[in-house]
């Protein structure tokens, strides 16, 4: 036979071998994902754990204290760089001209807020404030302003004042004259601005105006909002500098604030407002057209060591501005719709509720009144209630769907008077100041969407990529921000569902060379473009039609891109053109199946009954829809409308409700007593088996060898550490506070050198928009906890900001739960990243400080799914967040804390969350029910407690907190006592895979790990060998061919 | 019709691999287009691989027909040998690629759990993961026939 027979065969085993080639290589990569289920079924281990102290599975970035430090520094003053929002810049205000001088004006520019150390700021001694930073950039700041501030209106001194909590008296900075910190429970808010009219009996020099080069000079006045725990501002509660009354709102700027602002006009060529507040305030009088207008206003949150670094190298343009506002600012609050039901008040009937027969409690008289924000009276406090009736229309959705609704649907009365604050017709350009995602840049640029993919499976991702072009002459950082429209069918109009014109989705930052462009890609998972269906389909559905995306400068662009893109124009009533470029994805068909399982568990309805109108049997509440603004704009319900508990057809479950009895303890299924069952928390018995997977058995078996005493004890005493249990001998793990960081000093023994780490502004991160920042933060955060060897922190606010007046508004992220979900996502995954427990505040709308503990907030379930806890889904089901807080208050009639629907069927089933759950700070026994806790899942009751986990330490061996609670009175209620012990299991796994237990785990390759390489190599050189026999075979003459 | 006489039982082959590969991208843009769980759920460059994979198939069968000697010939036969071999390895790529994008989501449709199957189960889901076992069927068969026709010649031997 002659060899050149051979060619074909030579080149058929190429082809094949290439093929095994590629098989192997593709096939490794799916094995590896695949690779504890082929463990599973071939019995082969893929790690083995580690126990040497070397081998620590999370280890700090940071070889040194010093490092540390430093790398928390820099993320705090990048903060600043990203977070500052230029809302207003005209007359070339900004950034400040090189050489020129400013003068500050208003207390928080010598004192910005907050200017005591506590939870919010570190406190440390290089703490840089606005005025040292302006210094130290080569600012000229006037000084004779500035002296008269700093020596006769402020006069930094310091005063012994109690303690909050603990009563002891402490040292505090203090001021002649300073801004209220806190703001009250809805009391009224002194804006202490010294009005300029009280200069010179303060001791102003008289020359104080002509010091000012007024052509050279800008004034930059600082004003300043507090906020707190327990604090609620109260809608027109200010008072003046004098303490008088003006019936203002307390986040407008006062008439002495705006006297300062004339002050510098007077006196200066250009005037420049710095806001410094984590709630949004109301700027009409220095806005265009304002009656105090002023040439710039820029957003620089709420302040901690550092930031004013970074701030100010945006004020003096060392750096672009790119941050962008995290909430609408509006001309009057009261056109936001969530207003009209805030605050709350009491049913009409809300005594019926009190009693002084409830089984739990005999003899015990239990009012139904409301309680203070830290508890103290015997009452259910279960007569207050609020409803959500603006649904998911909270902040940009409610304000860019009414103006796109103006141009495109005005049949649905979108320019009705109803909602409208400034004048006879609702007009989007009169009531917003400032929409979502405002942010000026210095340096001209353009986005523009370039590609959009969606992945429509469970798991799948909306890739879009958006392109950034520089047009300026200047290198620098840019924000693309997207956005979508979805569909608004028929299906959602006869069924409720709402949809926003327009919905922000995620958003990246990137550098861009001066006059060049760059790419970012920006992802975000798909199933944010499902809306919930909850009266026909009960579940997520995604609607057929176009989906719309774009990249825009905020909400309100994004909103006319849209429009423009459908054609819509300036005669139609668009206030501005657009030509931003919009991209489609259309679904040819309504889809109500991809998105109705999660994580194995059926997605359906969990919390019917926080809607008012399932208790009250009829059509109390009216949501507001785009279907029609006028007429389901929301009323009052706690004024215009009598609400009563004895009218319900469901009065006894609904008073049972606010009892707080949702749970009845049995008597009849005796638990297991729990006792040694040969296993412990420790390396011995906790592998990588163990630790991958909380439905290992080891799990149930540890925790059922837990007394009952010890399972239902250590629960529902949570406490501020968690307590060694009997037969487990679990570690101590202590819990910290801080949004800004772990507030516990660090002292380094070698070097004498102590240091706080709670340097982070969350208000200036939110502005950032930018998720790897905070993953940057969250991973700093984390690493201080490993510095510091604390493992476990309530360290950052996921809650919506539903309106501006809730005192908590400065730990949380933004009016928008995709924003709030992306951030709140690279803070947990940062945390959990170094092992670090990161717990967020406070999942199920604690939407006001005001009676939070009790009050009773309805909605419809679309607002239940997609506002508050979406805010929390990015960061608990996305990432891997190991711990959350649940709200004080109710949702509907149930404790927060006691809501099974929320707790275990959303955040274990569907989100398959596997971290600790814990309550806010137990204040009140007959509001948190024990046995109620146990069954939602809570995993810890907050409490101050140590070393109590027993529920025998009351009088007579029975509950020290709960008198009816004991182990006689449990032990015969196994549920109750196995899902105690449940908690305990997600306790116990999430301290084993956190810097806790600190072990880590080695891939090691299995048989079929090294078939596969084998395969890989044999085949590749197969193919290879193959190949170049027949290229040989081929090329050769056929003579020589013959010869060989 | 003289060059359709002249095509050898591996320019068939070739050629039915060619027509597999065109019916594979068919059968992936019908599925990923229709109702049910993998509608819109599209596999990178899985279209322009399977294009390529066919216009290689046939470009081969083409090219294995022109009559040339010397080292012309030779040329010839080494870019018609290259084309028989990268075709069936994109299509095994793509039958690779596909089969690591659907495991998860075959396993949830035929393998869930009691609670949700169901939910899971529903007509339009089964259609669709049908259609994405033909879609690997399909790649499977093409690239398989590839590779029997790269064993071959694709020409007629003349006597």
């Amino acid at each position: 036979m002659r060899a050149k027979s051979f060619a074909p065969v030579m080149r058929g085993i190429a082809a094949v071998m290439a093929c095994v080639l590629v098989l192997s290589l593709v096939g490794a990569g799916v094995a590896d994902s695949f690779r504890t289920r082929i463990d599973d079924a071939l019995g082969t281990t893929s790690y083995v754990t580690s126990t040497d102290a070397d081998a620590a599975r999370f280890k700090s970035d940071y070889a040194t204290i010093d490092d540390m430090i430093a790398a928390a520094k820099a993320l705090a003053v990048k903060e600043g760089e990203e977070g500052t929002v230029i809302m207003k810049n005209d007359n070339g205000a900004l950034p400040l001209a090189e050489g020129g001088s400013v003068a500050l004006f208003g207390l928080a520019a010598y004192a910005p807020y907050p200017y005591a150390s506590g939870d919010l700021k570190a406190g440390n001694e290089d703490a840089v404030d606005l005025l040292q930073a302006l210094t130290e950039a080569g600012v000229n700041v006037n000084e004779t302003v500035r002296d008269f501030y700093l020596n006769k209106v402020l006069n930094k001194h310091t005063e012994e004042v109690p303690n909050r909590w603990t009563g002891e008296l402490e040292t505090q900075v203090a001021y002649d004259n300073i801004y209220v910190a806190a703001p009250g429970d809805m009391a009224e808010y002194q804006i202490v601005e010294v009005p300029p009219e009280k200069f010179g009996e303060m001791g102003a020099p008289a020359d104080w105006k002509s010091s000012i080069d007024k052509a050279n000079t800008t004034g930059i006045c600082v004003f300043a909002r507090g906020a707190g725990e327990g604090n609620t501002y109260a809608p027109g509660s200010a008072l003046d500098y004098e303490g008088n009354a003006t019936g203002k709102d307390p986040l407008a700027l006062s008439d002495d604030e705006l006297a300062v602002i004339d002050a510098a006009k007077e006196t200066c060529s250009k005037v420049v407002v710095l806001i410094n507040s984590g709630n949004t305030m109301v700027l009409k009088d220095i806005a265009k057209g304002g009656a105090h207008e002023v040439d710039g206003i820029a957003y620089i949150g709420v302040i901690n060591d550092y930031q004013c670094t970074g701030i100010v190298r945006v004020l003096t343009g060392q750096v672009n501005a790119t941050g962008a506002l995290p909430d609408t600012y509006v001309a009057d609050n009261a056109s936001i719709p969530a207003v009209m039901n805030f605050g709350g008040g009491y049913y009409a009937d809300y005594e019926i509720v009190g009693r002084s027969d409830d089984p739990r409690y005999p003899g015990v008289d239990i009012a139904n009144t409301t309680a203070g924000s830290f508890g103290g009276s015997n009452t259910y406090n279960g007569g207050h209630f609020i409803v959500e009736a603006e649904g998911i229309y909270v902040g940009y959705k409610y304000f860019e769907t009414r103006y796109y609704d103006c141009v495109m649907n005005p049949g649905s009365k979108a320019n009705s008077a109803k909602g409208a604050t400034q004048g006879s017709a609702w007009d989007y350009n009169a009531e917003v100041l400032y929409p979502f995602g405002h942010g000026l840049s210095y340096l001209d640029y353009t986005q523009t969407l370039k590609s959009v993919d969606v992945d429509k499976t469970p798991e799948g991702n909306v890739t879009a990529v958006v392109e950034l072009k520089n047009n300026s002459g200047q290198d620098g950082c840019f924000l693309a921000q997207l956005y979508v429209q979805q569909p608004y069918t028929d299906y959602d109009r006869q069924n409720n569902v709402e949809k926003s014109a327009v919905m922000f989705l995620n958003s990246a930052k990137t550098q861009v060379k001066a006059g060049g462009t760059a790419q970012v890609t920006i992802t975000v998972p798909t199933k944010y473009l499902a809306s919930y269906d909850y009266t026909n389909a009960k579940t997520y559905i995604l609607d057929a039609g176009d989906y719309l995306f774009t990249a825009a400068p905020g909400s309100h662009a994004a909103v006319n891109n849209f429009l423009a893109h459908q054609g819509k124009t300036a005669s139609d009533g668009m206030d501005a053109q657009a030509d931003g470029a919009v991209l489609t994805w259309n679904l040819s068909s309504l889809d109500k199946d991809t998105f109705s399982v999660e994580n194995g568990t059926k997605v359906t309805n969990a919390a019917d009954d926080a809607d008012l109108n399932y208790w009250t049997g009829g059509n109390t509440v009216t949501y507001l829809s785009r279907q029609d603004w006028e007429g389901t704009y929301p009323i009052n319900y706690n004024a215009d409308v009598e609400v009563k508990l004895a009218d319900s057809p469901r009065k006894d479950e609904w008073i049972a409700q606010l009892r707080g009895q949702t749970y009845t303890i049995r008597t009849d299924s005796p638990a297991a007593e729990g006792g040694d069952k040969g296993v412990r928390f420790d390396t011995t018995h906790i592998q990588y088996d163990q630790l991958s997977d909380v439905n290992d058995p080891f799990w149930n078996t540890l925790v059922s060898g837990i007394t009952i005493d010890e399972a239902v004890g250590a629960v529902i005493h949570g406490g501020s550490r968690s307590d060694v249990l009997t037969n487990v001998d679990n570690p101590i793990v202590i819990q910290n506070e801080g949004v800004s960081g772990f507030t516990a000093k660090y002292e380094d023994e070698a070097s004498g050198k102590s240091y706080r780490f709670n340097v982070h502004s969350q208000t200036l991160l939110a502005s950032s928009f930018n998720p790897e920042l905070a993953y940057e933060w969250g991973r700093v955060e984390g690493n201080s906890g490993l510095w510091l060897q604390r493992y476990h922190l309530w360290g950052t606010g996921l809650t919506q900001r539903r309106t501006p007046y809730n005192g908590r508004n400065y730990e949380y992220i933004s009016e928008d739960p995709m924003l709030t979900n992306r951030m709140g996502c690279g803070i947990l995954q940062g945390c959990a990243d170094m092992g670090i427990l990161n717990g967020p505040k406070h999942m199920g709308f604690n939407d006001q400080e005001h009676n939070r503990g009790g009050v009773s907030a309805y909605m419809n379930e679309q607002k239940f799914r997609e506002t508050d806890l979406r805010g929390f889904q990015g960061g608990l089901e996305d990432a891997d967040g190991m711990a959350v807080m649940i709200a004080f208050n109710r949702i509907g009639a149930t404790n927060a804390s006691h809501h099974v629907g929320m707790l275990q069927r959303i955040l274990r089933d569907e989100w398959g969350y596997t971290g600790l759950i814990s309550t806010d700070m137990m204040n009140n026994k007959y509001y948190f029910n024990a046995e109620s806790m146990v069954m939602a899942g809570i995993t810890q009751v907050a409490d101050f407690g140590g070393d109590d986990n027993h529920i025998t330490l009351g009088e007579g061996g029975v509950d020290a907190t709960w008198e009816y609670i004991s182990p006689a009175a449990v032990e015969n209620d196994s549920a109750l006592v196995e899902q105690a012990r449940q908690n305990l299991k997600y306790q116990l796994y999430t301290y084993a895979n956190s810097a806790i237990m600190n072990v880590s785990t080695e891939k090691v390759a299995t048989w079929w790990d090294d078939a596969l390489r084998n395969a890989t190599y044999a085949s590749g050189a197969l193919a290879a060998v193959a190949a170049a026999a027949w290229v040989v075979l081929t090329v050769l003459p056929d003579k020589k061919k013959e010869e060989v | 019709m003289n060059i359709v006489k002249k095509f050898s039982v591996g320019a068939w082959i070739t050629l039915a691999a060619a027509v597999l590969a065109l019916a594979s991208v068919i059968v992936y843009a019908v599925n990923i287009g229709s109702a049910g769980y993998f509608q819109n759920a599209a596999v990178t460059n899985i279209i322009p691989l399977c294009a390529l994979a066919a216009a290689a198939l046939a470009a081969a069968v083409v090219l294995g027909q022109v009559k040339l000697s010397g080292p012309a010939f030779t040329a010839m036969e080494l870019v018609t040998g290259v084309l028989q071999v990268c075709a069936p390895v994109l299509l095994t790529l793509c039958l690779a690629s596909l089969a690591a994008a659907r495991a998860e989501g075959l396993g949830f449709i035929y393998f869930s759990n009691a609670d949700v199957i169901l939910e899971v189960q529903t007509p339009a889901n089964l259609a669709s993961a049908a259609g994405t076992i033909a879609n690997m069927a399909c790649l499977g068969a093409a690239a398989l026939a590839g590779i029997v026709g790269a064993f071959c010649g694709l020409r007629k031997k003349e006597r």
